[in-house]
């Protein structure tokens, strides 16, 4: 079946267009094997991939910590969060591969650095603490993202993400039970709640990428309902969650210029350090190098495994062959 | 280097009386690998009783946009042999974590032909997509009463998983003075 995929000198391109945007307006999902112009792909197999990056290398941050839970409860729980991150990854490679991608081209290209990923995974987890708090805020505004893109136009995506927001929601309940019991628990308890809030709190908003004013794909995704809401409408929403809950806790957050405003019922935040994220996007962040080099020695560790599969298929296809 | 196994569609039956439901794929280089990933990928939560794999390469596929474009050829010939094929459907545009679901069998001598006769047994033009699959290229996980119990069982406890185990959920924190979990944090 050949892949439809328009480009703008095609001769039947603006009229294919026009059906195309009108079946968006119309809230359908466009599916594999359906017209698209290739730049909607080219749009989603970025996002995508990236997307399913983040999810496979936010195993690491978490991961190191579950050795060293402090009660076997806890231990189950983020077994079962990472064990979730890596199944998102799978369902996410997934849905990029129905766009004609490979899924080994998307590894070489996570592995070889050339792929991005989530810049808020190239900090360091320091403490305990760290678990709840990623799990309140970090996963919180990546609900805040998803919650929106299960709305995209694309099935496959909308699919992975309708799962994936299911899923999700318990890594965000744990975390922030986790923070609220450490909120209201012994001082040490509260100090390092505390101290995670002020680390996570800069990173988490910078989750949703640039302001929108910066952001050039923005206009594009939103018409082909790529995405639904911008950058700037989802850090609001997820400000606006988070900052009453945290405060109402006890805890503060690091950002001074902090400030309800009655008139829109927002909560404004201050100026975001976009120099920071930019160096952590370009791989200078406090753990980028780690983290890569962490994803490489997995790959290259489970080598074994995926010979011994092949082995054991092949020698099945052998028996079966003289039978 | 080209080392990537073949990606196989994965179908779920959350409960005996639902249908299999297209879930997502995975790879793998042989049935029972695929069925095993396919379990650890999708069977995370409690709901799943059965699964079936298939190599996304024995899967025919059209959208309803393909159908209106133009109807495959039918090839019926006297000399094919007829087969058993299963056949899944897309009826709604709304949001879903599933894709097509299991409608029934027809017996056919070509995939094409296939679809003319779902079109008719399932009295449905208006399909979004179909998916029509040979019946021997789809493979079953095995619905022993032992299997069934450490493939899918083990889920069903993990309540951890559940939003609802956490006291918290969905108000603020005042309102949960006291709440759980507070024996094994101090």
């Amino acid at each position: 079946m050949p892949a439809k995929y328009g480009v703008p000198s095609d001769p039947d391109y603006n009229e294919r267009l026009a059906e195309f945007e009108a079946r968006i307006k119309r809230g359908e999902k466009i599916e594999p094997g359906d017209w698209m112009p290739e730049e909607y792909r080219r749009q989603l197999i970025r996002m995508i991939s990236q997307h399913a990056h983040s999810e496979v290398v936010g195993m690491l941050p978490e991961g190191a910590w579950i050795t060293r839970a402090p009660s076997l409860k806890r231990k189950m729980i983020l077994v079962a969060k990472v064990q979730d991150e890596a199944g998102h990854g799978q369902y996410l490679y997934h849905a990029a591969e129905t766009l004609g991608i490979r899924r080994e081209a998307m590894i070489e290209a996570l592995l070889t650095g050339q792929a991005k990923y989530s810049s808020v995974f190239n900090y360091p987890t320091l403490t305990w603490a760290d678990v709840g708090v990623i799990g309140w805020l970090v996963d919180g505004a990546a609900i805040k993202n998803q919650t929106m893109l299960a709305q995209c136009s694309y099935g496959p995506y909308s699919r992975a993400m309708v799962r994936i927001c299911a899923e999700e929601t318990f890594h965000h309940k744990q975390g922030k039970e986790m923070v609220l019991l450490y909120a209201k628990g012994t001082p040490k308890q509260r100090r390092m709640a505390q101290d995670a809030i002020n680390r996570w709190w800069w990173p988490a908003l910078m989750m949703m990428g640039p302001h929108d004013k910066d952001s050039p794909n923005t206009e594009v995704l939103v018409r082909w309902g790529i995405k639904t809401k911008t950058n700037d409408q989802v850090r609001q929403e997820f400000i606006n969650e988070h900052v009453p809950e945290i405060l109402e806790a006890g805890l503060t957050l690091p950002d001074p210029h902090l400030r309800y405003d009655p008139s829109t019922g927002n909560w404004l935040h201050g100026p975001i350090n976009w120099e920071e994220f930019w160096q952590v996007v370009k791989g200078n962040g406090p753990m980028n190098k780690e983290r890569l080099e962490a994803r490489r020695r997995a790959h290259a560790e489970g080598a074994w495994v995926r010979e011994a599969l092949e082995a054991y298929a092949a020698k099945k296809r052998r028996t079966a062959v003289a039978v | 280097m080209d080392t990537q196994w073949p990606r196989w569609e994965v179908f779920k039956q959350d409960t005996p009386s639902k249908p299999h439901q297209a879930v997502g794929s995975v790879h793998a280089a042989d049935p029972e690998h695929a069925l095993l990933t396919a379990r650890n990928v999708f069977a995370r939560r409690p709901q799943a009783v059965s699964m079936w794999v298939a190599r996304a390469d024995d899967i025919h596929s059209w959208t309803r946009e393909e159908l209106l474009e133009g109807f495959p050829k039918v090839r019926a010939d006297a000399s094919l042999a007829p087969g058993r094929y299963l056949v899944f459907r897309k009826t709604s545009h709304k949001r879903s974590m599933t894709f097509v679901d299991f409608v029934g069998e027809v017996e056919a001598r070509s995939p094409e032909e296939a679809l003319v006769q779902a079109q008719a047994t399932f009295g449905d033009l208006e399909a979004l997509v179909w998916w029509i699959v040979p019946a021997e290229k789809v493979y079953r996980s095995d619905p022993s009463q032992e299997t069934l119990e450490s493939w899918f069982a083990p889920a069903k406890d993990k309540t951890y998983k559940q939003q609802q185990y956490y006291a918290t959920v969905g108000s603020h924190v005042s309102k949960h003075r006291g709440g759980r979990g507070v024996e094994d944090e101090e």
